[in-house]
């Protein structure tokens, strides 16, 4: 490398440069033309082909989108279930990775195996005694068993990413409040918590975004109820009724992905750094 | 403390599980009732919704049922055997390894270059780059699937025309209606959409080696080749276990994906595990039972499970001891 002339180097980063932008160009491209075709007309949809540049601005499509396929409504859905499942996902798992990294109780390490094992397991088919279980205790057709339903999927992830944080905080910390007269309500609620503060946004993000993008859990659990639909089921059921409003579903497509690649660009900072020290550790 | 009092610790707790009796247990549960307290709840949602509909469908394997009202008929071991004897499920097993197999190894050697180029402290804009890699993942499967099935199945043709034209193919190919292409284009899509998740893990890793390793070697007169081997793989090697493995437990496990794409289709070429279970249990496919029925699938998805468990277990212990042996080799 150092044998090389400046004005060689020079070129080598150029070059790497482009060769990082164009296999990015490459990488977004489906969201490119799905952006693109939201905008194209019927006719410039079928003759654009592979081009994502629409010949005219069809801003229709999304007005159409938004209001008679309904699409606002599963907007605001999507709101809710999201909203409901990192708020119910944050206070379980914070409270189950506090006193699992902090405290020790008789069975620890037996349910930690157990939690553990759970990962292995193939989950798809348990849907139908969940299924079961909601329908028992009168929930069905709620978004409340979404919620519930899609917050329990995300406990193991969550708990062990608040356990090895709470791992790493000074325990000096808790001794001085305890010496303080603090109770362990005190501790966890008042010290604790609010230094969780990046991991409270990581595991928040990630329910977010898990929630957003669920389509199987909604699915079964509002089959019956299309007012409650998310937009990823109310646009699976807009395809199977309009085969050929292909313009719209991108437009749909558009609605369901920008908000979630929005926040994550937003927020990226505490998703990425979640993730790194769940592997590190 | 009253005996009494201690006794009724015990069993208000019930989501522990239960313990060899050691002196003092009673008074250890009872000093630790509040870390019971905070576990309940994410302890009452996992035990509720994931580990109990595991156990529940392990009762379900013994029956003929069509998920309505009570289980039916109870048939023993009858769906074990049939299961074991369905040429489907042993191709949905010999999909899903193919799937796991191809995509593991190319996705990991691409993440890795990509995190050693982004990696470069000289390099500008690498977190604009990170970003861009990385959106794929926050995507749903499900909307993902249907903007490729446009691009694929309405215009295949222009991927395919261009083909064509520099004579790699003659003319128009179904991407996904093709038994030999479908199975290759949704790993190259599974390639795509989970990358960024190894591409941040290794990127931490890189993050891990201290500088002064990299800058010692130079002095030592180390080529950046010489280092990649003797400084990057070996301080790579604790988080590229970890890697290894959250890959393969999630190739395992892919159906969004399928689902959305091909549904197991065309002619079962693309089944895996989980669409085979997932057919099983709510019809759907084509050429599988019409009679939806709820034990055969829970009895292919225990086998499954057991399946992964040995796999598990066999990757863990070849990678501890490739690592043990490498680690003595360097001392």
């Amino acid at each position: 490398m150092s044998s090389l002339t400046p004005r060689l180097r020079q070129g080598r980063r150029g070059l790497l440069y482009l060769a990082l932008l164009g296999g990015g160009l490459i990488w977004l491209y489906p969201f490119l033309w799905a952006l693109g075709s939201s905008l194209k007309s019927t006719d410039g949809f079928f003759s654009g082909g592979l081009n994502p540049i629409p010949s005219e601005f069809h801003w229709s499509n999304y007005s159409e989108a938004w209001t008679q396929a309904d699409f606002s409504r599963f907007f605001v859905n999507t709101v809710l279930f999201a909203t409901g499942t990192v708020i119910v996902t944050l206070l379980a798992t914070s409270m189950a990775g506090y006193v699992l990294a902090r405290t020790d109780f008789p069975g620890k390490k037996l349910w930690l195996g157990l939690v553990g094992v759970t990962l292995f397991l193939p989950h798809g088919y348990t849907i139908i005694p969940v299924f079961d279980l909601i329908q028992r205790l009168h929930l069905l057709n709620t978004l409340w068993s979404v919620v519930i339903v899609q917050s329990a999927g995300g406990m193991v992830f969550g708990t062990f990413l608040f356990m090895g944080y709470f791992t790493t905080i000074d325990r000096g910390l808790e001794d001085a409040a305890r010496v303080d007269g603090a109770n362990f309500h005190q501790i966890f609620w008042r010290i604790m918590l609010p230094l969780s503060g990046p991991m409270l946004a990581t595991v928040g993000l990630f329910a977010c975004i898990n929630a957003w993008n669920s389509f199987f859990i909604p699915l079964v659990f509002t089959l019956s109820r299309p007012e409650l639909h998310t937009l990823s089921v109310g646009m699976f059921n807009f395809i199977g009724q309009n085969s050929t409003a292909w313009t719209l579903v991108c437009a749909g497509s558009v609605i369901t992905l920008l908000p979630i690649v929005l926040i994550f660009v937003v927020l990226q900072r505490f998703f990425i750094n979640g993730l790194a020290g769940a592997v590190k550790q | 403390m009253s005996l009494l009092d201690t006794r009724e610790r015990r069993r208000a707790s019930p989501p522990r599980p239960p313990v060899a009796a050691r002196p003092g247990l009673g008074r250890r549960i009872r000093a630790a009732k509040w870390s019971y307290a905070y576990l309940a709840p994410m302890a009452v949602l996992l035990l509720a919704f994931v580990v109990y509909p595991i156990f529940a469908s392990f009762g379900y394997t013994f029956y003929r049922w069509n998920g309505i009202g009570a289980p039916g008929d109870y048939v023993g071991l009858a769906n074990f055997r049939q299961i074991l004897h369905d040429g489907i499920f042993w191709g949905a097993v010999e999909h899903t390894f193919v799937y796991a197999f191809v995509l593991v190894p190319v996705q990991l050697l691409l993440a890795l270059a990509l995190a050693l180029v982004l990696n470069n402290p000289k390099l500008k804009f690498a977190l604009f780059f990170r970003t861009v890699y990385f959106i794929p993942v926050v995507t749903s499967a499900a909307v993902v699937g249907v903007v490729i099935q446009l691009m694929l199945a309405n215009f295949g043709d222009s991927a395919g025309s261009l083909l064509a034209k520099t004579g790699v193919t003659d003319g128009h190919i179904d991407w996904l209606g093709d038994p030999h292409t479908a199975l290759a284009v949704i790993i190259a899509i599974g390639i795509w959409h989970t990358l960024g998740y190894n591409l941040v893990y290794f990127l931490a890793g890189l993050q891990t080696i201290p500088a002064e390793l990299y800058e010692a070697a130079k002095l030592d007169g180390c080529g950046p080749v010489q280092s990649f081997f003797r400084i990057t793989i070996p301080m790579l090697r604790q988080v590229g276990v970890v890697i290894v493995v959250l890959a393969f437990i999630g190739s395992f496990q892919v159906f969004d994906l399928v689902q959305v794409l091909t549904g197991g289709g065309p002619y079962f070429a693309t089944e895996v595990v989980n669409t085979y279970i997932y057919h099983l249990a709510f019809g759907g496919s084509a050429g599988a039972a019409a009679e939806p029925d709820i034990g055969l699938a829970s009895a292919a998805s225990f086998l499954y499970g057991l399946l992964l468990i040995v796999f598990s277990a066999l990757q863990v212990l070849a990678l501890r001891g490739i690592s043990r042996r490498r680690t003595a080799a360097h001392q």
